[in-house]
């Protein structure tokens, strides 16, 4: 399988672009640091203690082997203790958005207990400001990690953990379920579009509405494709069919960069290939193949599908 | 072993340990060997280049003049196809990540008489079924991807390298 890193952003915890990641990555410097001052050191008493002919004193081992080693273990678990506990604290000024894993894909509900916006497999995030995110599991544990933005946080079925993450650049990086979780496991990723503030704002009031395009004239036979095929039953597209919670949210599955969960690029042509051979593409997704639909059954559906936004 | 050994072995690992602290305090994006990994990797693809090697076997050259693409660009077509997302219906070798079997596998496509068993395989055939497959064929299941003909030319050019598959 192909790489999409080079498609969609950054997945890299070496390259921090969130308030998260870039304590973890200071934290894993001064780890490399401190503890290679300690080998460096041991080498060099390693090296006295040869050419000296007798054995140490019961100083040397007591300092060396009890003190020394306690003292660094607990300076450095303190330090990431630190860096645990700021980044699962909730904000409480922050906004808080539901991430909620499934098999192999990711419900997003922004703001839940105000405009409750639903989405799905791309998070968009305000660059500078704290978000809080709530995680929870539908079926399996997963774990939510965005290895440039933040820290890993699990998923667990029944529980809802807490992570505030705080991006401090704008731009996409990459996502991905870090604990596994069947069969499309390593194809269940996502996106993280970071923008400024006011963009986000402006983002956030433009598609709390019904989906754009959902009723253009020269697609009106994919919209109706869509919902005499029952896609409804598990898909919801605000303004056009409502309640379905089985899969993801598609009234704005257009503009999404991706397609499948951080898979593929949203174009016509992925959407096409994903509802003929869903198996091919996700093996394990819960989707069955829609290849009973005929061709340009398939083509409207999909130009329909691709429009909107 | 000697104590001479002892002590180089002990200096040995001295030195592994800076190292590695050096290298991971270099941050990353850093090429801190850049020159030397560039003019080795150069150097590798002047003498595979030389001796025929490369990506011969995914992209050969066109040797059939009567299907050549005025004007298309083979590098830039296997690009367009990941764009448009051609992989998810078709397997099309050396383009990244197309492995889908909802239509026809594209190796050896060079070698076709047809394409979609309705336009012959030449250049002009080619180009207008990829800029509007339903205007030629009203049952298909192929979109009209919104290709303009300058992008299809690029693409049959490199579908047109896909040879004996």
């Amino acid at each position: 399988m192909e790489s999409a890193l080079d498609l969609f952003g950054s997945q890299s915890a070496l390259r921090p672009a969130g308030q998260g990641a870039l304590e973890i990555f200071d934290l894993t410097v001064a780890m490399v640091v401190v503890f290679g001052v300690v080998f460096a050191g041991v080498m060099a008493l390693v090296w006295v203690a040869w050419r000296r002919d007798r054995p140490a004193g019961d100083w040397w081992v007591w300092s060396g082997g009890v003190v020394l080693p306690l003292v660094a273990i607990l300076a450095l678990m303190a330090g990431s203790t630190a860096v645990l506990v700021a980044s699962t604290r909730p904000a409480p000024e922050a906004m808080v958005v539901e991430v909620t894993g499934h098999q192999f894909w990711w419900d997003i509900v922004y703001d839940p207990e105000g405009v409750a916006l639903r989405d799905a497999n791309e998070l968009v995030l305000p660059r500078g400001r704290p978000v809080t995110l709530r995680l929870a599991s539908a079926d399996v544990i997963h774990s939510f990690w965005v290895p440039s933005i933040s820290g890993k946080a699990d998923m667990i079925p029944g529980r809802v953990n807490t992570l505030t993450v705080t991006a401090n650049e704008a731009g996409r990086f990459r996502g991905q379920c870090a604990e596994f979780c069947g069969l499309s496991h390593p194809r269940m990723a996502f996106e993280v579009v970071v923008l400024e503030p006011a963009a986000f704002d402006r983002w956030l009031a433009e598609v709390q509405g019904e989906a754009t395009d959902a009723a253009r004239p020269d697609l009106v036979d994919g919209r109706e494709i869509f919902v005499e095929y029952g896609c409804p039953a598990c898909h919801e597209v605000r303004g056009v069919a409502e309640g379905g919670r089985l899969g993801p949210d598609l009234t704005r599955v257009g503009a999404r960069g991706s397609l499948g969960a951080g898979m593929w690029r949203m174009n016509q042509g992925n959407l096409a290939g994903w509802i003929a051979d869903v198996g091919d593409m996700k093996p394990g997704a819960k989707m069955p193949s829609y290849n009973q639909l005929s061709g340009p059954e398939l083509r409207a559906v999909s130009a329909w599908l691709a429009s909107l936004r | 072993m000697t104590r001479r050994a002892e002590y180089g072995a002990a200096i040995l690992l001295t030195a592994a340990a800076v190292a590695a602290m050096a290298w991971a305090a270099v941050r990353p994006g850093e090429r801190l060997f850049a020159p030397v990994v560039d003019w080795t990797g150069a150097a590798l693809g002047e003498v595979t280049g030389r001796f025929g090697g490369g990506n011969a076997q995914d992209r050969p050259d066109p040797d059939v003049s009567s299907q050549d693409v005025f004007g298309g660009d083979a590098d830039r077509g296997a690009g367009l196809m990941v764009a448009h997302g051609c992989g998810a219906c078709h397997t099309i070798p050396g383009v990244a990540g197309a492995r889908g079997s909802v239509g026809p596998h594209l190796s050896g496509f060079a070698d076709r008489a047809y394409v979609a068993g309705i336009l012959p395989n030449e250049p002009g055939g080619l180009v207008r079924w990829l800029v509007d497959p339903p205007a030629h064929s009203p049952q298909t299941a192929m979109p009209d991807l919104g290709v303009t003909e300058a992008e299809a030319r690029d693409m049959a050019t490199y579908l047109y390298t896909l040879r004996g598959g």
